[in-house]
């Protein structure tokens, strides 16, 4: 299930996407694709200073991180190093299962900290290789709120720390499209005003869910018969969409050739923020709501550093500035009251409850799996 | 020297020791020479494909699974309607980009090879191959710039008042999308056979009172055809397993056996054993041209060479 693979590989930075509205597609993959691979913190090696949570004298060298390129800046990297000591050196993935086949392949030996979105917490505990957390090592997992106190997929926070979450939705041009989307049925209704000028997202859990949810289903329907008529309500779209994109419609959306895009709210909010005419929107029937955490694998060669890096994104101070530079929702309450009242009123980054209640996270469908993959197959390539 | 060698005894002797020598000099050098690239090719080519094949075997393996036991339900599987059709659709796209690169690259290359003025020739071929020198995944964005409703063709369409296209997000703009990326590995193969074209042949055709069109089917492109077999060989292989320019310009029907493999490995199937055996299909397919290539491709070498 790749996740938020178009800002992971184009647009990098909030000054990518400014140039990306400038039309340049070009240069824009360019700074992505040299964004792959980033190394930061080679130079000083700074004393820690009062302001670390905890005492860093046992925790040195390099901190060796597999993310997604959304969680993690350069100044992000130089606040820690500069904090603790510590060189912070960078790899970003674009999707967890790349991120779980390098680990399990052992090519993911040198990292202590991955970032897994949810259901791959819960599979990759089942696997055996995530640590154990020493809450006793831990500051500010209280802050939490209440939601990711105990979330689904791993009670009690034992192996995972939650640092983001967000929701899928649709972005829409607001200028062209005179009635105002509310729900995934509007896709249905309004298909010849949309034909051909809309897209959904190219990730089979995201999309036929979104279907199933417009049907009344749950996002993670296992009953056939609910599959199958998923499987028909698309089959009956497809001719009005122009394609299924996870990445790569920024420019058409924005051109205007596109009018609507199911998207990922951490791509999606950013061009809504940036240009008023686009809008985010949550299905009212309900969405998926998906957590990415911190955790340590097993294999970590470095644990204390990764401990620091833990406790110092859990520091609110921290969560907050983060959240205002790379705009993802932050499960840190008291990270959350800090935050400019511009974004803790944006909607579509932190919904109201009731609409949240109606959004499900993405779960391991075990079995059916193999139902989602050959109705998905179907549907590309009849 | 050789007729000496005949006659005595002990310089037959000496020219026995000569040939044991160069016998295994014979074995020895070229040992020497193809080992490192060998085992290269052992490690990363040969025991990874063994190895696909094997879990080919084994029918719906997941990751972290024990391999319970061997089958031919994979290969069954594949021959469902719905992964026929995928194939014959990355096939459809293989062929077609292959006969457009050929149509398109032939003129070309024969106009730098033959007709362009000599000194000129190398740096034509140097522009012709400068896209190659970008990120392919940089191009196919480019031709979403150009192909889009709104984008650069259809804006210079309208200002001279033509008819707009609608080519974006169809199998259309995957045929333009990647012949223009396989287009320059066609003209390179083709420019290095038709740059050895023995014009005297066709001068000689000319003389014997064959007119231009005759002269080039029967004597040009009979000494290109191994570059043609190579060229045609080289853009399908390639284009077969292309995974950037379905995923970016294609439309919502634009499932091919490229995609088709990523999501048995990295999508929510997740099955690595039904992933393998359409690995293998892809393996088998490509073999299959190379095979052509063999029979047809070098047909008259002693011309080519």
């Amino acid at each position: 299930m790749p996740r938020r693979t178009s800002r992971n590989l184009f647009l990098p930075s909030s000054t990518s996407r400014r140039r990306f509205l400038q039309g340049s597609a070009a240069a824009l993959a360019g700074v992505g694709l040299s964004n792959c691979r980033r190394t930061i913190g080679e130079t000083t090696e700074t004393t820690p200073t009062a302001d670390t949570v905890t005492d860093s004298s046992q925790a040195s060298g390099t901190l060796h991180i597999y993310t997604w390129a959304d969680y993690t800046d350069d100044e992000l990297a130089a606040q820690f190093t500069e904090a603790t000591g510590i060189d912070v050196k960078i790899d970003v993935y674009d999707s967890n299962e790349t991120m779980l086949a390098k680990m399990q392949a052992g090519g993911g030996a040198n990292y202590s900290i991955l970032y897994p979105s949810d259901y791959m917490v819960t599979e990759m505990i089942d696997l055996g290789m995530l640590t154990e957390l020493d809450k006793s090592r831990l500051v500010g997992l209280d802050k939490m709120r209440e939601k990711w106190k105990s979330p689904v997929y791993n009670s009690d926070n034992t192996h995972s720390v939650p640092f983001s979450w967000g929701t899928t939705g649709l972005l829409y041009n607001s200028e062209v499209l005179t009635t105002s989307p509310t729900d995934w049925n509007y896709l249905w209704e309004n298909s010849d005003v949309l034909s051909r000028k809309m897209t959904m997202l190219d990730d089979v859990r995201e999309t036929m869910g979104a279907v199933l949810s417009s049907l009344g289903y749950s996002y993670n329907a296992t009953d056939p018969a609910e599959l199958e008529a998923a499987y028909q309500k698309l089959l009956e779209l497809k001719p009005s969409l122009a394609s299924f994109k996870s990445f790569g419609w920024q420019d058409e959306l924005l051109s205007g050739d596109l009018l609507l895009s199911m998207v990922y709210s951490v791509e999606g909010i950013p061009v809504s923020l940036e240009n008023p005419a686009f809008k985010y929107l949550i299905p009212e029937s309900g969405s998926s709501l998906w957590t990415d955490t911190m955790v340590i694998p097993t294999s970590a060669p470095n644990m204390d550093a990764a401990y620091e890096w833990i406790n110092f994104n859990l520091q609110p101070k921290i969560s907050q500035e983060t959240v205002e530079r790379l705009f993802f929702a932050t499960p840190n309450g008291e990270a959350m009251t800090m935050l400019s009242k511009d974004l803790l009123e944006n909607e579509n980054l932190f919904p109201p409850e009731e609409l949240l209640a109606k959004c499900e996270g993405i779960a391991p469908v075990g079995d059916a799996n193999a139902l989602y993959d050959e109705y998905w197959t179907k549907v590309t390539s009849a | 020297m050789e007729r000496g060698i005949k006659r005595t005894a002990a310089l037959t002797h000496i020219f026995n020791l000569a040939t044991i020598q160069q016998k295994l000099r014979a074995i020895v050098r070229p040992l020497g020479l193809l080992g490192p690239s060998g085992v290269w090719l052992l490690l990363l080519v040969v025991l990874p494909t063994l190895l696909i094949a094997e879990l080919s075997f084994v029918p719906g393996l997941r990751p972290g699974q024990a391999i319970e036991g061997y089958g031919l339900l994979n290969y069954i599987r594949i021959l469902e309607p719905t992964y026929l059709r995928v194939l014959q659709r990355s096939a459809t796209f293989a062929m077609g980009t292959t006969l457009l690169c050929l149509a398109l690259g032939f003129p070309v290359a024969y106009w730098l090879a033959i007709m362009a003025p000599k000194r000129w020739r190398n740096l034509l071929l140097v522009l012709f191959i400068l896209p190659l020198w970008t990120s392919s995944l940089l191009r196919t964005y480019a031709w979403i710039t150009l192909l889009r409703p709104s984008g650069v063709i259809n804006l210079v369409l309208s200002s001279v008042g033509l008819p707009t296209q609608g080519l974006m997000n169809t199998h259309w703009a995957v045929y333009i999308g990647m012949t223009y990326s396989f287009l320059p590995y066609m003209v390179l193969i083709l420019y290095a056979s038709l740059e050895r074209l023995d014009l005297q042949l066709l001068e000689a055709a000319a003389d014997l009172g064959a007119n231009p069109r005759l002269a080039f089917w029967r004597v040009t492109v009979p000494q290109t055809l191994p570059g043609i077999a190579a060229g045609c060989l080289l853009v399908f292989v390639t284009s077969l397993g292309d995974f950037v320019v379905p995923t970016l310009l294609g439309g919502p029907t634009s499932m091919t056996l490229s995609r088709l493999i990523y999501n048995q490995f990295l999508g929510v199937a997740r099955n690595w054993g039904f992933g393998s055996a359409l690995s293998m299909v892809l393996i088998l397919m490509v073999s299959l041209a190379i095979a052509l290539l063999l029979k047809y491709g070098d047909r008259n070498p002693e011309i080519y060479s």
